[in-house]
């Protein structure tokens, strides 16, 4: 009976009627294709509710970190939900600002069906413990991004665009469905703790088998992270979608691609000779450097944001890297996750404002934003400077964090320090093109200096996401906590037994350490 | 786990009473925040916001009350900056109430004057975005248990009063502090609105730098910010003491104080500060910014006391004499300065030295309770006094419309109300005897002084006795320029012109009349007041502090030697305050309001116009400042500009710039836009990737 309450399955059943029900809302509706007002409250009533619903539980404590739920298929714990929160708000904040960005565009009630799913997708890869579980949750995830990419289907750069992508997809889903057999073929299960049990005590000849299930994991996740060298579909893709849905793709889909790896790779990790996590490091400094390296002399803002946020892919990865050698390493990684889903979900709205007033992407459109713009532009700026980890924003304490984390494993592993330094110098090159975006807003005039009508529920979803940026800047120690006591539940869905796993995994008391 | 989780999202930690603690100062930057918003609905809804938001704080501040009465105190925190652990919190106790009190009511009282004196300003939303910014910083400051909050508060009151002293910033001529014209030195002693607001903000910035410097040297050895946790936990005195780090740290903190309290050497901004809307000076020298500096010293000076033991004496005597001299060397600019606001500026400097000299004498004598009881005494009548002086001297400019007393004159008779309350808060500042509240925490600072039993202490107290002369004076002098005598020619042209001296109306006279009725009605029971402050806080001082094991009954406390007179008065002590009330009055009355004496005669004597001058500007500390610390430092920039800046960094910086972008144009080589090379390099990755991890 408690499966029934159990978080995953509610968000499964409010989001899933919902998403199916707004179709056929609109087969029903005289005008077809249009009402997007109404099919945008709809879709931002259920998503509302359900973060409500999910707080909530968290909230209240009911959250049952060990039952299992439909055969070990699903669990309800506290990792799980601090990613569908996460991810929820990124949801919300995009369907929200779909409510200005659709206006007028065609087929809505598609469009908001497919975010909905989409969202359901995101979710049940952060609660799933099994791994044919996870693959039927990250297609669903995916599938309807790829038509959400699509979705301007007169716009020749978006259909590219969605096609890079599809293509990436399909191939990154094959190396999952190959890397899942292989894990299959030499523990025998596909539940992830019991598989990791068996990587555990593995013959040593099928060692290297592991190894490559492992590595194929690595790059069929790491597509959807953005990390190097799986990167390179990401800034045409990101730059080609809907520029709402970029901020989608950037903020949400590359975060439930974080869960996912956190699910499994980490635990490899910790069952597998551990010495590979070297080769996390470099593609975690490939790609930050990549990343920021791209983005400096771009001329479009979404792909600039494109390029940001596969630099702080390489950010997150430190963490992750770190995470056997550091208590505080993948509590970095989580806060820094949800932080940088707000920041980058904010860009990339303020970027979509932007087109829905201007039609223009490019860089220099933006001259003179902060007069004919002003709360976009404030928010636009304190998203570039939250990214690039200026105090007091929340971007700089989990900055902080991992960048600490990664000093304190000194200690243990001579390279883990290195990350870090590679870290503050990105932080500082980054620097160099956010900061160029706020000088082109602040200081310089555009050829018109009109003041246009900024779109309402735009501007609705940046001031929450300037709200949140700050008021979490000043005062982080909530997502803190709620990361550190995250964690530890990534290790409570091996079966116990194999205590030398506990032991590894980071645990909350020690975060005060540094 | 319910708890547990409620923890998490860090809302343990608010419950019972503690509530209010927090609203107190959450209140007014909420209020603050949402006055933009408001300001979109109406202009009448906007100036309630303020004034609700205003009273919802002071209401919060009173509901504390109980809390102090009992004697107790409540210390709530939660988590705040966890990757250091470092703990947000509050901490009412019996200090920290009353002084919450006093800045959230008189604000309440400045913000409904402002309704009046602000009304149909065109940038209001601006004005009380500010104000309410300023009393939630100076709440914060008050309220708060550890350094690190309260230097956040520091920064929010020094970034307000910025903002609202550079209010006018559109600079017109009438805004304008000084006489236009007028220079000293080669500097210009006269400022805009603007440059006043940079000059407070940059002056104060110096001090906040070494306060700065002096929390983290603590934090450095403690490991805590906390007021609690560093009077609980010592060994970081002691470990401090060792190095010689302890007095230098907390002098440091002291600079802090220095700055925001406009004592010397950083008194020169309060002067101009004048540039902002009256209530902004009243709002500044009554309650919050100048406050500030008083209150961390009587937030740290028991908690320094009680490190006695690692040698702090020097310490307090740097805070006595600072006092001592910051309180004679602007009273005598007062006496000479022709701007109403100008001279009760310097007279609040002068009496913020006065409880400086208290508190660092506190440290310095057997008695702690003694000089720490005064000099807040001090600070509660001053805040009260001064508040009512502002407010009555804004209501001369917004009939005069000038700032300059020479344009007044002969005003009693047409602003009655003004000229009554005006009077009465005036008497106070004056310390007339017995009846004021002046008078009463002025005689305790005397008889603290006095009874000390510290080596220097009767320079200080002659020193003290002087500036109480000079105070009746130029607060007789004031009063008499503006109220009494003939009308002035440019009162005579105004009229002429038709237009009619007029008193101001009841939200702006009232708010003026409560307080200086307040500070009369609290003179009057003075003899009580006084030694029970003594008594309060005497306890608080005991109960946390360990600090005066016996509490000193009422009355003796004051003079615990035997040289017990009449009203539990220090003899010397009241003779002195009588006398220099009476030379200063006398004086005062006689130039000033008989106009027996013309005040012209000193410019015809060489000596006495030379000491007029020197003191009329500003014993030439502003010249040295400017020379000093602006257009030096400026020339060495300059130099540093042409033959460094411009050179090699200009040299090294495109060179670094050219690289990054020639390896930004290889990234972007890379990324051709054909999907092959991308399945490509995917698929290399892989590879890679699994070598590696092989290897």
């Amino acid at each position: 009976m408690a499966d029934l309450i159990s978080t995953p399955l509610i968000v499964t059943l409010i989001l899933g009627v919902v998403g199916l029900a707004i179709p056929i809302i609109d087969a029903f509706k005289k005008e077809r294709g249009s009402n997007n007002r109404l099919y945008s409250g709809i879709a931002f009533g259920a998503l509302i509710i359900t973060i409500g619903f999910v707080i909530f539980r968290v909230l209240s404590g009911e959250v049952m970190p060990a039952v299992l739920f439909s055969k070990g298929v699903l669990t309800d714990d506290l990792f799980g939900s601090f990613f569908a929160i996460a991810l929820l708000i990124v949801s919300i904040m995009v369907t929200a600002s779909s409510w200005n960005y659709m206006k007028g565009r065609i087929n809505p009630a598609a469009y908001y069906s497919l975010i909905l799913l989409s969202s359901i997708g995101m979710v049940l890869i952060a609660y799933s413990t099994d791994l044919v579980m996870l693959l039927v949750a990250w297609e669903l995830m995916s599938i309807p991004t790829y038509a959400l990419a699509a979705f301007s289907k007169r716009d020749p750069i978006s259909n590219e665009a969605a096609i890079k992508y599809f293509m990436f997809g399909a191939l990154s889903s094959a190396i999952l469905v190959f890397a899942i057999g292989l894990v299959y073929g030499i523990t025998g299960t596909t539940n992830i703790g019991s598989s990791i049990q068996a990587m555990a005590s593995l013959q040593k000849g099928l060692v290297p088998v592991g190894l490559l299930a492992i590595g194929l994991f690595i790059a069929g996740f790491g597509f959807k992270m953005g990390l190097v060298p799986f990167h390179m579909w990401l800034p045409d893709a990101y730059e080609g979608a809907p520029t709402t849905i970029g901020a989608l793709l950037a903020a949400g889909t590359k975060k439930a691609g974080f869960a996912a790896a956190l699910r499994v790779i980490v635990l490899g990790m910790f069952a597998l000779n551990v010495d590979w996590t070297v080769t996390l490091a470099i593609v975690a400094v490939f790609t930050m450097t990549l990343g920021n390296l791209g983005a400096l002399i771009q001329k479009s803002v979404p792909r600039i944001l494109a390029y940001s946020s596969i630099a702080q892919a390489g950010y997150i990865l430190i963490g992750i890297a770190l995470a056997p050698y550091s208590n505080q390493a993948l509590t970095g990684s989580l806060f820094h996750i949800l932080n940088h889903a707000v920041m980058k979900s904010a860009g990339f709205i303020a970027a979509a404002a932007v087109a829905a007033t201007l039609a223009s992407y490019s860089l220099e459109k933006y001259r003179g934003l902060g007069r004919r713009m002003p709360i976009t532009a404030i928010a636009f700026s304190i998203s570039l400077l939250a990214l690039a980890g200026v105090p007091p924003l929340n971007g700089f304490w989990s900055k902080l964090v991992l960048f600490g984390a990664a000093i304190n494993s000194g200690s243990v592993v001579a390279w883990g320090p290195y990350l870090a330094i590679a870290g503050v110098l990105n932080s500082a090159l980054s620097l160099g093109y956010y900061a160029w975006i706020i000088r082109k807003m602040y200081m310089e005039e555009g050829p018109d200096m009109s003041k246009v009508k900024e779109p309402r529920a735009m501007v609705a979803v940046l001031v929450f996401a300037m709200v949140f940026m700050v008021g979490f800047g000043v005062w982080h120690a909530p997502i803190l906590q709620f990361a550190s006591k995250a964690v530890p539940h990534l290790s409570n869905i091996v079966p116990t037994g194999s205590n030398h796993l506990s032991n590894i995994v980071p645990s909350s008391k020690t975060l005060h350490d540094f | 786990m319910v708890g547990d989780n409620l923890k998490m999202a860090g809302i343990v930690g608010f419950e019972g009473i503690a509530i209010f603690a927090w609203l107190v100062w959450i209140l007014p930057f909420a209020g603050g925040a949402i006055i933009p918003a408001v300001a979109k609905v109406g202009k009448k809804v906007r100036d309630y916001t303020a004034v609700g938001f205003a009273l919802a704080s002071a209401i919060s501040a009173a509901a504390l009350i109980p809390l102090a009465f009992s004697g107790s105190e409540i210390h709530s925190q939660i988590n705040w900056i966890s990757v250091v652990n470092v703990k947000a919190g509050v901490l009412p106790d019996p200090l920290s109430i009353v002084m919450t009190n006093l800045v959230a009511w008189i604000s309440f009282l400045i913000i409904i004057y402002s309704t009046g004196y602000m009304h149909g300003d065109r940038d209001l939303t601006r004005y009380w975005f500010f104000m309410l910014f300023f009393i939630g910083s100076m709440q914060l400051i008050v309220l708060s248990d550890n350094l690190l909050m309260v230097f956040f508060g520091w920064e929010g009151v020094g970034l307000a009063s910025y903002a609202l002293i550079g209010f006018w910033y559109y600079d017109k001529k009438k805004d304008f502090v000084g006489s236009i014209g007028d220079r000293a030195g080669g500097i210009a002693m006269w400022a805009s609105p603007s440059h006043a607001g940079m000059k407070a903000f940059l002056m104060t910035r110096a001090g906040d730098t070494m306060m700065l410097a002096g929390m983290f040297m603590i934090f450095i050895y403690s490991g805590t910010f906390g007021f609690k946790e560093l009077l609980q936990n010592q060994a970081w005195a002691a470990q401090m003491a060792h190095q010689n780090l302890l007095v230098p740290a907390a002098v440091l903190l002291f600079g802090g104080a220095v700055g925001k309290s406009a004592q010397f050497p950083l008194n020169e901004w309060l002067l101009e500060a004048m540039t902002g809307p009256t209530p902004v000076s009243a709002l500044i020298h009554a309650a919050t910014m100048v406050k500030a500096g008083v209150f961390l010293v009587a937030r740290i000076g028991p908690l320094f006391f009680a490190l006695a033991a690692f040698g702090m004496t020097q310490f307090f005597e740097v805070v006595a004499w600072v006092g001592a001299i910051t309180a004679f060397l602007l009273a005598t600019q007062a006496i000479v300065n022709p701007e109403i606001k100008k001279v009760l500026a310097y007279s609040t400097g002068s009496q913020i030295g006065y409880m400086m000299m208290a508190l660092g004498i506190a440290g310095l004598s057997v008695n702690f309770v003694d000089g720490y009881a005064a000099g807040f005494f001090q600070l509660m009548s001053h805040a009260m006094f001064k508040a009512s002086l502002f407010m009555g001297a804004g209501a001369l400019l917004h009939t005069v419309g000038s700032r300059f007393m020479t344009d007044m004159g002969g005003l009693r008779k047409h602003m009655r109300k003004t000229y009554i309350f005006m009077l009465l808060a005036s008497l106070s500042l004056a310390a007339a005897p017995l009846i004021t509240a002046g008078f009463w925490s002025k005689d305790a600072i005397f008889a603290a002084v006095l009874e000390s039993g510290y080596a220097h202490a009767l320079p200080l107290f002659g020193v003290a006795v002087v500036v109480a002369a000079m105070t009746a004076f130029y607060t007789f002098r004031m009063i008499g320029m503006a109220f009494f005598g003939k009308k002035s020619k440019y009162l005579e042209e105004m009229e002429q012109r038709g237009h009619h001296l007029h008193e101001v109306g009841p939200n702006m006279w009232v708010p003026f009349a409560i307080l200086a009725v307040a500070t009369i009605a609290t003179g009057v029971v003075g003899f009580i007041i006084g030694p029970q402050i003594t008594n309060y806080l005497g306890g608080y001082l005991v109960h946390y502090f360990g600090i005066g094991k016996e509490v000193p009954s009422a009355g003796v406390s004051i003079a615990p030697e035997g040289g017990k007179t009449f009203f539990g008065l220090n003899p010397t002590a009241a003779a002195a305050s009588f006398g220099a009330f009476a030379i200063g009055a006398i004086l005062g009355y006689i130039v000033y309001i008989a106009r027996k004496v013309d005040p012209e005669i000193i410019s015809r004597n060489i000596v006495t116009r030379a000491i007029w001058k020197f003191l009329y500007n500003r014993w030439y500390l502003n010249t040295l400042l400017y020379w000093g610390a602006v257009i030096g430092p400026m020339a060495i920039y300059r130099i540093i500009w042409r033959y460094f800046e411009s050179t090699i960094i200009d040299g090294i910086s495109p060179a670094f710039q050219y690289t990054m972008a020639y390896f930004s144009k290889v990234v972007r080589a890379g990324q051709t836009g054909i999907t092959q090379t991308y399945l490509f390099v995917f698929g290399v990755g892989i590879m890679i990737i699994v070598m590696l991890m092989l290897l």
